[in-house]
């Protein structure tokens, strides 16, 4: 058994997916893979070339699964290679779309990762709170937990089209930008200071005070907001941190 | 700036107002604008008790001068008054707008001065967001019954959604608790616009206006008037199919004001939860209203209106599931219209036995008991137990007995409508 190891980047995966892992062999991006007895570590360079020529071969089965597969590898789950792998095998091996066969584990796995990410980037569309800066640029720091930011940046490019904003994923230390024109991702630091603009407090409170008026106190049901808006995004949102 | 307290007000006296959705307009940013639409709408936050929060919900003033008995803001009651003009309305939902809580405008009002008079402030609000703030997000606006029909279709011009609350479901409970409206002065707008649209539908090439493009709703309060579901899903069947409406909304009664014509007490989240169930077996699993419920009937309350359904046409169960056409898989008890698609699709491939459906994910709790698979039948009672549960049904006796087809993890999630 061989273990693929990659630079976590789609090209790595096709690249390592090039050297036709089969039967038990894996591919993870994973520095702290566990290992089992007798396993084999390769080191994957990654190559654009060998990567090319497995989409290639891809996108004849299957126009839509290199999107699929792209975000099955935005996945937090340290799964997401082999679920990837199983579902491309998958394809290459039917030479046709295996989307619709959903009593086959690995297509139904592969259902699931890529509805949990778009899902999360769906959510975050909502839950993403920007703060005014007082350069008048816009502030937005979250922590999803899959890799969406690439995901989400379109839709606010096209609804602020005119504003600049930065989205900025702490946890992974990575950052959009968007000046009114273009787009850019960078790398950041953990810790970023903004200093807001002089009206952000009031807005932000009188956020707070609409997101308290809207509530109807008599019928509480906290188990089905929390189901929707699970705690751990609260921590960017004004109105589940200010107590007035 | 509108100061906290004035939101507060306006903000306390909109919520009650249960449409909350922001789907069904794909409008375009434009080049010096702010916003788009969102077709399948985006929720923003959830309030704790549960509703989610998308768009800005606020009246434009609540100095009413109607008097319908149910309502808060009724002119007789002595609640704190408040009205905003329409900058600052526009100034507050760019800035919730930019910072992304809200994914647009839910503008209502009370009925100032005369019906007339609050359209033209609502419609100076809106022409002012669109033209002047140039705001392309989503504008839901609550028409005023009684108003002016040239304001009404100009406001259409800029809104994506419109609604006329229909309030109580019947003339008579209308003529008793809310004496200044009538069911014409909601019907005619209502009729009016859904004609203006369809009209507009028709045209073509690249001139073509966007009208409504989200289209209308209503919401009617349940449980305030003596009205069986059988009588209320006629009603919303009715509208659905002549106003072409995209959503009706129910609204269990809470009393926030006291009066002798009024109960004193809530209508139960759970007939206003049955009632969403039963308006979405009629708009997506192709029920008719009489199939669901009799003109004097109401929805049980231990399980389902499909459950019910079912129990009372075993003659048509089990249905194989490898063979039943779409349009019978959606009439089992458990198979919704996303394990219905998925059944589709997979037994193309292979013929389905249970344990596929297992893996597949399809809710087989209360379906086994009406499907069979390979030919194969896998509920726990046999045919003669599921009969005698019909006949225990039709003899309505004890709730134990049937408690077996009420899932107990059943969730009111249907709060508001919205899901």
């Amino acid at each position: 058994m061989k273990i693929y190891l990659t630079d976590g980047t789609p090209y790595g995966f096709y690249t390592a997916a090039f050297f036709a892992p089969e039967g038990e062999d894996l591919i993870s991006s994973q520095k702290n893979v566990q290992l089992t007895l007798g396993c084999e570590i390769v080191c994957v360079e990654t190559d654009r070339e060998k990567a090319e020529r497995v989409l290639a071969r891809l996108r004849r089965c299957d126009p839509f699964a290199e999107e699929e597969i792209s975000l099955i590898l935005r996945s937090k789950d340290g799964r997401r290679e082999r679920t990837a792998l199983d579902y491309l095998a998958k394809i290459l091996d039917r030479r046709a779309p295996v989307r619709a066969q959903l009593s086959d584990p690995a297509v139904l796995a592969a259902r699931d990762f890529v509805r949990r990410v778009r899902g999360e980037a769906h959510r975050f569309t909502g839950f993403l709170r920007f703060t005014e800066g007082e350069n008048g640029v816009f502030y937005a720091p979250f922590e999803p937990d899959n890799d969406v930011l690439e995901l989400i940046l379109p839709h606010f490019a096209e609804r602020l089209k005119n504003q600049a904003f930065i989205i900025h994923d702490v946890k992974r230390k990575k950052a959009a930008l968007y000046n009114g024109r273009e787009r850019a991702i960078v790398c950041t630091d953990e810790k970023v200071s903004v200093s807001l603009s002089c009206r952000e407090q009031d807005f932000q409170a009188l956020w707070a005070e609409y997101y308290r008026s809207a509530n109807i106190a008599e019928r509480p049901h906290e188990k089905q907001m929390k189901g929707y808006m699970p705690v751990r995004y609260w921590k960017y949102m004004p109105e589940k941190n200010r107590d007035l | 700036m509108i100061d906290a307290e004035k939101l507060k007000i306006l903000t306390e006296s909109a919520k009650y107002d249960v449409s909350c959705s922001s789907s069904g307009s794909a409008r375009k940013n434009t080049k010096n604008g702010i916003g788009n639409a969102s077709f399948g709408g985006i929720c923003h936050s959830f309030t704790p008790d549960g509703r989610c929060i998308s768009l800005l919900k606020i009246l434009l003033g609540n100095r009413c001068v109607y008097n319908c008995l149910y309502c808060p803001n009724r002119a007789e009651a002595d609640v704190p008054r408040a009205s905003a003009t329409p900058d600052e309305i526009c100034e507050l939902v760019i800035s919730f707008y930019r910072r992304n809580y809200i994914e647009g405008l839910f503008l209502s009002s009370a009925v100032e001065i005369s019906p007339d008079a609050t359209m033209e402030r609502m419609l100076e609000t809106v022409v002012k967001l669109r033209k002047v703030y140039n705001f392309n997000g989503y504008i839901h606006l609550k028409g005023i019954p009684h108003a002016d029909r040239l304001l009404v279709s100009r406001a259409a011009e800029y809104a994506d959604r419109m609604s006329y609350n229909i309030e109580l479901p019947s003339e008579k409970s209308l003529k008793l608790l809310a004496p200044q409206k009538s069911k014409e002065s909601v019907f005619l707008p209502m009729r009016r616009l859904a004609s203006e649209k369809r009209a507009l539908g028709e045209e073509k090439g690249a001139k073509r206006r966007v009208f409504l493009p989200a289209g209308q709703t209503t919401q009617m309060i349940v449980g305030a008037s003596p009205e069986s579901d059988g009588e209320i899903l006629r009603l919303s069947e009715a509208m659905y199919r002549r106003f072409s409406l995209k959503r009706v909304y129910y609204s269990s009664y809470i009393p926030v004001v006291k009066h002798s014509l009024l109960p004193d007490r809530a209508a139960g989240l759970l007939r206003e939860h049955r009632l969403y169930q039963a308006d979405w077996l009629m708009r997506f699993y192709g029920f008719g209203a009489n199939e669901i419920a009799s003109e004097g009937e109401n929805l049980p309350a231990e399980y389902d209106p499909k459950c019910a359904w079912a129990l009372k046409n075993m003659h048509l169960f089990p249905v194989e599931i490898n063979r039943a056409p779409l349009e019978m898989l959606l009439r089992v008890p458990g198979i919704g219209n996303i394990g219905a698609y998925k059944i589709m699709k997979a037994r193309k491939f292979s013929a389905l036995d249970f344990s596929d459906l297992e893996k597949m994910r399809v809710v087989l709790k209360r379906a086994r008991h009406f499907i069979t698979c390979k030919g194969k039948f896998y509920g726990n009672e046999n045919r003669a137990a599921v009969r005698a549960l019909l006949a225990a049904e039709n003899e309505s006796v004890k709730y134990e007995q049937l408690s077996l087809f009420s899932s107990p993890e059943l969730s009111l999630s249907a709060l508001t409508g919205q899901l």
